[in-house]
C-alpha cells in the first residue's frame, strides 16, 4: 500500500525510548489495507496502521469511529473483507480467537473477557486451553507469577471475578494477556473505567511494558491520555485513518481533536449568527438535589440540581458513564429517585409513572435508541404513531387505522424519513440509523412535546443527519419546549446550548460565565473525569 | 411409626432416587454448557421403551440398560442438531421432543406394553450388612445402577469443576463470547456436553423400565423429567447437589405408597401432587430467597454466533 | 470444524425467503411424515384418501375435522396471545383441565339457572386463567421461569382432574372413570352437522376478537409494542406491567375455555382423556400460525385434519397414535430449525474467497 512509506519515513524516536527500539528494531504488527462492511454499512475502509516493538502507540477515535471492529478483526472475532495483517514481518491470517493468542496478540477489552463466576486463575487457564504448550497446571502457574512479578501487579487469583474491582479486572486481563505470552497489547479505552490514581498508574504500567518491549497499542478518545502516555498517535475517523503513526510530539491537541471530530464538526462550533435566543420564558422542570442509587456496574446520581426554562435549551456535557444514562432514565421516570424532588410544569412529580409525565408534555430521545426508542420488528407507522395511540389520540379503545397511516404519512414527509414507504408498512429495522433516528424524532417532537430529553441524539449518524437532529431540536425550543441535551460530544452542546452543564462522576457542575469556552467545558469533563 | 416402617422407606429411596438423579446430571451437563434441553421427558420415554423392548427380546439388564441409553442418545440426535447446529430456538424444539420421544415409544412399543420381565437384581451384599436396622436396605440391598449414579456424580462434579474440559464448559454456558475470545470451540463442546448429558437422560429412562417397574406401559415416565427440570434450579446445576435434591423428592415418592398403609387417609391423587406441589413450593421459596439464580450458567438457552459478543 | 463457517444475523430476511423457509420446512415435515407412514404400513394409494379427501372433503370426516379443530384454535390462540408476549406457557393442558373441572363443577352442582350454559364458559375461562396466574405472579415478582412452573402446574392440574374422576364426580354408572353426563341446557346446542356444536363459533369468535385486538384495538397495540420491545413500550408510558397480566390471563381463559367446550360440547362429561396433547398442539397450532390469531383456526383446522385421520388410520391400518405425535414433533422441530436460514446469514471463509450460501 502507498501509504506505508511515508509512515516509515516519519520513524519517531519515542521518549526515552531509543535503547528498546534499538533492542528490538522493526514493525511488531503491521495492517495494511483494511476493509469491513455489515451489510451495507462500511464500517472500515483502507486501513493502514502499524505498531513497533517498544512504543506505545495511541489509536484516537469517536464511538462509532470503527476502532472495536479494527479490535475485533485482530483478535479473530470478524474476518475483514479484504487488506492483509502482518506481525513481525510475515503474513498471517488470524481465522479464529485461539489463533491470535497464538499469535502473540493480548486484548484488554472495554468490556472484560472475564467469566464472572469465575476466579482469575480459572479466567487464565481457560484463555491458556488455546495454547499446547501451556497445557499442564505447572506451567501456566509459572508464568503467571512471573508476569506478576515483572509487573507487579497484586490480584487476588482465587476470588470470583464478578466480586472484583474494576481496576482489578483489568489487572486480570492484563496479567492474562501477559501470561499467555502476548507480545502485542491492544487496551481499548482502559482508562474509562478507571479512577484518576488507576489511570496514571495503568499508564506507567503500559510504559514499563513497552520498555520490555512490548508493543502497546492504546485506543482511547482522551487527548491529555494520548499526549501523557503516546509515542505515537493514529486517529480513525468513521472508518478512515485520518492521520497516521504521527508522533506525539510535534502535535498539539487542536490538531488531534480535529481530525477526529473532522472539520466540519470544529467549523459547527462557530455558532453562526448567534442563534437568535429567546427570552426564557416560564419554568417547566425543576430538579432539586436529585439522587439516584448506584446498583451493579453503575455510579449513580448525586444530588443534581437542575431547572429549564420554555425555549431554552440546557446541555449536559461529560464522558459517558458519569452517571448520564441514571439521571435521564430518573427524568422520565424510567428509573426511581433514591432522594430529591421533581417539579415538572409546578407539579410534583418524583415518583409520577412515565405516562403521567408525558401527559405533561415530556419526551424522551434516548441514546440506545434500538432498546428504549424503537419496537424493531413493528411498523415504522406504528413506531412513529405510539405515542399518539397512548395519549387516545387516535382512538379511544378502537383505533382508526386510516388516522393512523395518514399521521404516518404525514410525520414520514415532515420529518423526511428516507426508506420508508408511503403508510409506513414497512418495519423499522430496515431504516438506516438516520432514518430510524428521524423517526422517533418524529414521535417525540410532536406539538404537545413541552420538554425534550435527548440523549446523545446524534451519536452513529452522518452529518447530514445530525444537522437534521440539531435543526429539529432548535425548531422545538423556538416553538416554547425546553429542552435537555446530554452528549458526549462537545461540539454539539456547545453549538445549541444556552446553558452548559457537565456531568461528571454522577454529579453537575457548571463552568463560569455565560459563554465558557470549550477549554473550561474540556477541563471540567477531563481534569476530573 | 415403627422401624421397620423405616427401614422398608429408607430401602425404597434410592430406586426412587436413582433416575431422578441421573437425569438431573444429564440435564446438568446439558445447561451447564447453556443448553436447556426440555426434551428431557421425551428421551426418557423412549429410553425407557427400548430398554423395555430389550429386555424382552432377551438380552441381560445390562445390555437392555445400554441399549435403552443409545435409543435415548438416538431419539435426542434431531434436537441436538437443531439447537447446536442450526440454533434452533430451544424450548419449541425441546418440546418437539418430548412429541417425537412420546409418540415414537407409544407407536414402537405397542407390542411390549404391560409384559414383565427379570430385570435388574440387587448387587449381593452379605446378609449381615443388608439387615442392618434403618440403613441396612438402603444402603446394601440396591442394584448396580444406584451405585453407578452416585459414582457418575462424582465424576461428573470433577470434570466440571476440576478439569480443563470442564472449565471451558462452564464458560461456555456462563459466557459464550468470552470462552470464544479465549480459543474455546463454543458449538464442539455444546455437542459434547449435550451427547454425554442426553446418553445420561436415557439411562435414566430405561432404568424406570428395566430396573424399577420390569415392565413397560405408555406414559411410565409421568413428569420425573419435568421434576428433574427443577431439581437441577434446586441443586444449582452441581452433580453434588443433585444428589441431595434427588434424595429428598424420592422420599417424598417413596412415602406416597406408604403413607397409605398407616392409614393416611388422604385421597391418592391428591398426595401424588405432593412432589409437584412440593417442588413448586421449593422454587418459590428459593426465588424469595434469591438463590434460584445462583450457579445458574449466564447464558442458559441463548443462541450464540460470534457476531453476537 | 465449525470455524470456517462464518454466521451473521440478518438485519431483514427477503420476503420469499420466509415464505420459502415456511413451505420447505412443512414440505419436509409431511415427505418425512408420509415415508413414516408407509413404513408403518399404509399403503401408499391411501395416505392421499386417508389424509385428505375422508378428512376434509367427506360431509362426516370434515364434521369430525370442524369439531376437532374447535378446541385447538382455543389451544392455539392461548399459546399465541402468550408468546406474543414471550411468555412460554407449557401449561395450557392444567389451565384446559381447570376450565372442564371448572364448567363441571358448574353444570354438577347447577348453578346459573337458566344462564347455566354461559355461567360454565365463563366458569371454564376463569379456571384456566386461575391456573396461569400463579406462573405469572411468580415471573412478574421473583423472576421465576415460568416454563418450570406451568409445566408442573400441569401434571398437578392432571392430577386434580384424576381425583375427580375417582373420587367426587364419579358416576357410578360407568365402568370408565367419568363424571355423570350433563344435562342437555348444559350441552352445547348442535349445528346439525355431524357432532359439529356450537362451541366452533365461540373458537372461532374468540379467534376473531383477538384478531381485532391484537390489529385494531389501542390495547393491542400497546400490547404488541410490549412483545416487541418492552423496555421501549415502557419508556413511551404504557403500563407494561398491567398489559402483561391481562393478555397472559386471557391466555390462560382461552385454554379454560377450550377444556369448557370439550366437556360441555362434545364429551358431554369429565374424562381423563380431555386434555390429552393440549399443550403441544397449542405450541404447533402457534407455531404454525405465526401467533397471528386470524391464522390460527385455518392451521388449527389443518391439524386437527390430521388428528381426525389418525383416527381412521389406527382403525383401518393398525397406525398407533404415537405416530401422529410423532409427525406434530417433526414438523414442529423442522420449523424451528428452518428458522436458522431467516435469521442468519451463512458465509463459508475460504482462505480468502468468500462464498454466500443460502
Amino acid at each position: 500500500m502507498s501509504r506505508a512509506a511515508p509512515v516509515a519515513e516519519t520513524r519517531p524516536v519515542p521518549r526515552a525510548l531509543e535503547s528498546a527500539v534499538a533492542r528490538e528494531e522493526g514493525i511488531a504488527l503491521h495492517l495494511r489495507g483494511l476493509c469491513k462492511s455489515f451489510g451495507t454499512a462500511r464500517v472500515l475502509e483502507d486501513v493502514d496502521f502499524s505498531v513497533r516493538a517498544g512504543e506505545i502507540h495511541a489509536l484516537l477515535g469517536e464511538n462509532g469511529a470503527g476502532k472495536s471492529t479494527l479490535m475485533n478483526i485482530l483478535g479473530g472475532i470478524y474476518a475483514a473483507d479484504s487488506g492483509g495483517v502482518e506481525i513481525a514481518g510475515r503474513a498471517v491470517s488470524i481465522n479464529a480467537p485461539a489463533q491470535a493468542l497464538s499469535l502473540g496478540i493480548g486484548m484488554v477489552h472495554q468490556h472484560f473477557r472475564l467469566a464472572g463466576p469465575f476466579t482469575a486463575r480459572e479466567n487464565v487457564a481457560l484463555a491458556a486451553g488455546a495454547l499446547p504448550e501451556l497445557r499442564g497446571r505447572g506451567r501456566l502457574e509459572a508464568r503467571l507469577s512471573e508476569a506478576m512479578a515483572r509487573t507487579g501487579l497484586e490480584v487476588p487469583l482465587d476470588r470470583p471475578v464478578e466480586r472484583l474491582s474494576v481496576a482489578d479486572r483489568q489487572r486480570i486481563e492484563i496479567l492474562k494477556a501477559l501470561s499467555l505470552g502476548a507480545r502485542i497489547l491492544i487496551l481499548d479505552e482502559p482508562t474509562a473505567v478507571l479512577t484518576d490514581e488507576e489511570a496514571g498508574r495503568l499508564l506507567a504500567l503500559m510504559r514499563k511494558l513497552a520498555e520490555d518491549g512490548h508493543a502497546i497499542v492504546f485506543i482511547t478518545h482522551k487527548l491529555r491520555e494520548v499526549i501523557a502516555a503516546g509515542d505515537r498517535v493514529s486517529v480513525l475517523r468513521r472508518g478512515r485513518m485520518v492521520l497516521e503513526g504521527r508522533p506525539v510530539a510535534g502535535i498539539d491537541a487542536e490538531t488531534l481533536a480535529r481530525a477526529m471530530m473532522g472539520e466540519e464538526a470544529v467549523a459547527r462550533t462557530d455558532p453562526g449568527p448567534a442563534a437568535p435566543r429567546r427570552e426564557p420564558g416560564e419554568v417547566l422542570l425543576s430538579a432539586e438535589a436529585l439522587s439516584v442509587a448506584a446498583d451493579a456496574g453503575q455510579g449513580g446520581v448525586h444530588a443534581v440540581s437542575l431547572s429549564l426554562s420554555a425555549g431554552e435549551i440546557a446541555g449536559i456535557a461529560g464522558v459517558g458513564g458519569n452517571g448520564q444514562q441514571e439521571l435521564a432514565e430518573a427524568l422520565v421516570g424510567l428509573r426511581p429517585m433514591s432522594a430529591g424532588r421533581l417539579v415538572l410544569k409546578g407539579r410534583e412529580l418524583s415518583s409520577a409513572p412515565v405516562g403521567a409525565r408525558r401527559d405533561l408534555g415530556l419526551r424522551y430521545i434516548p441514546s440506545d435508541r434500538a432498546r428504549f426508542a424503537l419496537a424493531l420488528n413493528a411498523p415504522l407507522s406504528h413506531n412513529i404513531a405510539a405515542g399518539e395511540v397512548r395519549t387516545g389520540a387516535l382512538g379511544r379503545a378502537l383505533l382508526s387505522p386510516g388516522r393512523l397511516r395518514a399521521l404516518a404519512a404525514r410525520l414520514i414527509a415532515a420529518f423526511d424519513i428516507a426508506g420508508a414507504t408511503a403508510g409506513g408498512a414497512r418495519p423499522v429495522r430496515l431504516l438506516s440509523g438516520g432514518n430510524a433516528q428521524k423517526a422517533v424524532l418524529a414521535r417525540e417532537l410532536d406539538d404537545a412535546a413541552r420538554l425534550i430529553i435527548a440523549h446523545s441524539p446524534t451519536r452513529g449518524l452522518d452529518v447530514a443527519a445530525c444537522r437534521h437532529v440539531h435543526d429539529r431540536l432548535l425548531e422545538a425550543a423556538g416553538r416554547g419546549a425546553a429542552v435537555l441535551i446530554i452528549s458526549e460530544d462537545i461540539e454539539e452542546i456547545m453549538a445549541l446550548s444556552d446553558t452548559i452543564h457537565v456531568m461528571s462522576r454522577g454529579r453537575l457542575t457548571s463552568p463560569q460565565g455565560p459563554r465558557p469556552d470549550r477549554a473550561a467545558i474540556g477541563r471540567l469533563m477531563l481534569g476530573h473525569a | 411409626m415403627t422401624l421397620a416402617f423405616l427401614t422398608a422407606w429408607a430401602g425404597a429411596v434410592p430406586g426412587y432416587m436413582t433416575p431422578l438423579l441421573l437425569a438431573s446430571i444429564g440435564l446438568i451437563l446439558c445447561e451447564r454448557a447453556g443448553v436447556l434441553n426440555l426434551g428431557i421427558e421425551g428421551i426418557m420415554a423412549g429410553a425407557a421403551m427400548a430398554g423395555a423392548v430389550a429386555a424382552l427380546a432377551g438380552l441381560q439388564p445390562a445390555r437392555a440398560l445400554a441399549a435403552g441409553t443409545g435409543a435415548g442418545l438416538l431419539v435426542s440426535v434431531p434436537f441436538i442438531i437443531a439447537v447446536v447446529v442450526f440454533r434452533a430456538p430451544m424450548i419449541p424444539a425441546g418440546l418437539a421432543l418430548v412429541a417425537i420421544g412420546l409418540g415414537a415409544s407409544g407407536a414402537l412399543g405397542r407390542a411390549a406394553a404391560h409384559k414383565n420381565f427379570a430385570g435388574l437384581g440387587n448387587v449381593g451384599f452379605p446378609e449381615a450388612l443388608t439387615g442392618l436396622p434403618l440403613v441396612g436396605r438402603m444402603l446394601f440391598a440396591q442394584d448396580a445402577v444406584v451405585y453407578l449414579a452416585l459414582i457418575v456424580a462424582g465424576r461428573a462434579s470433577f470434570v466440571l469443576f476440576r478439569t480443563r474440559a470442564g472449565l471451558q464448559l462452564r464458560a461456555v454456558g456462563e459466557d459464550p463470547a468470552t470462552a470464544d475470545a479465549s480459543g474455546v470451540d463454543v458449538q464442539l463442546h455444546q455437542l459434547a456436553a449435550c451427547i454425554v448429558g442426553c446418553a445420561l437422560i436415557g439411562l435414566a429412562g430405561a432404568y424406570l423400565s428395566v430396573v424399577g417397574s420390569r415392565t413397560w406401559t405408555e406414559g411410565m415416565v409421568a413428569g420425573r423429567g419435568w421434576i428433574a427440570l427443577a431439581l437441577v434450579v434446586f441443586a444449582q446445576w452441581s452433580p453434588l447437589r443433585a444428589i441431595a435434591g434427588a434424595a429428598v423428592f424420592a422420599s417424598a415418592d417413596a412415602l406416597i405408597p406408604r403413607l397409605q398403609t398407616l392409614g393416611v387417609d388422604v385421597p391418592v391423587y391428591l398426595l401424588s401432587m405432593l412432589p409437584y406441589v412440593l417442588t413448586i413450593g421449593v422454587l418459590v421459596l428459593f426465588a424469595a430467597l434469591g438463590w434460584h439464580r445462583q450457579g445458574e450458567p449466564g447464558h442458559l438457552g441463548r443462541a450464540y454466533i460470534r457476531q453476537d459478543r | 470444524m465449525l470455524e470456517r463457517v462464518t454466521l451473521e444475523r440478518r438485519a431483514t430476511a427477503p420476503f420469499w425467503l420466509s415464505v420459502a423457509t415456511y413451505l420447505g420446512a412443512v414440505l419436509f415435515a409431511l415427505g418425512l411424515s408420509l415415508i413414516i407412514l408407509t413404513a408403518t404400513g399404509v399403503p401408499r394409494d391411501a395416505l392421499f384418501q386417508e389424509l385428505v379427501m375422508e378428512v376434509f372433503f367427506d360431509r362426516d370426516g370434515l364434521a369430525r375435522t370442524l369439531t376437532a379443530a374447535t378446541p385447538m384454535i382455543l389451544v392455539g390462540l392461548s399459546a399465541a396471545l402468550c408468546l406474543r408476549l414471550k411468555f412460554w406457557n407449557i401449561g395450557i393442558e392444567g389451565q384446559l383441565l381447570l376450565g372442564g373441572i371448572f364448567a363441571t363443577t358448574v353444570a354438577l352442582y347447577d348453578i346459573g339457572g337458566a344462564m347455566r350454559l354461559p355461567v360454565m364458559m365463563l366458569a371454564a375461562a376463569a379456571g384456566g386463567a386461575l391456573w396461569i396466574a400463579l406462573p405469572l405472579l411468580l415471573r412478574l415478582r421473583l423472576g421465576v421461569s415460568e416454563v418450570i412452573v406451568t409445566l408442573l402446574l400441569s401434571k398437578v392440574a392432571f392430577l386434580l382432574l384424576q381425583h375427580m374422576v375417582f373420587g367426587p364426580f364419579r358416576d357410578p354408572t360407568h365402568n370408565f372413570p367419568s363424571s355423570p353426563v350433563l344435562d342437555a341446557v348444559e350441552r352445547l346446542p348442535r349445528l346439525g352437522f355431524g357432532n359439529v356444536h356450537a362451541g366452533l363459533f365461540l373458537a372461532l369468535a374468540a379467534a376473531g376478537l383477538c384478531g381485532l385486538m391484537v390489529h385494531r384495538l389501542r390495547f393491542g397495540f400497546a400490547a404488541n409494542l410490549t412483545g416487541d420491545n418492552p423496555d421501549a413500550a415502557r419508556s413511551l408510558g404504557f403500563p407494561t406491567v398491567r398489559i402483561m397480566v391481562v393478555v397472559i390471563l386471557l391466555g390462560g381463559a382461552m385454554a379454560g375455555l377450550a377444556g369448557g367446550v370439550v366437556v360441555a360440547g362434545t364429551e358431554y362429561r369429565l374424562t381423563q382423556q380431555i386434555g390429552l396433547f393440549a399443550t403441544f398442539n397449542g405450541i404447533v397450532v402457534a407455531a404454525l400460525a405465526r401467533n397471528e390469531p386470524l391464522a390460527v383456526p385455518l392451521v388449527a383446522f389443518l391439524l386437527a385434519g390430521l388428528a381426525v385421520a389418525s383416527g381412521s388410520l389406527k382403525v383401518f391400518y393398525g397406525v398407533s397414535e404415537g405416530i401422529i405425535l410423532t409427525i406434530k414433533g417433526v414438523i414442529l422441530l423442522s420449523l424451528v430449525t428452518a428458522q436458522f436460514f431467516t435469521t442468519f446469514r451463512v458465509t463459508l471463509d475460504r482462505t480468502g474467497t468468500t462464498e454466500r450460501a443460502a
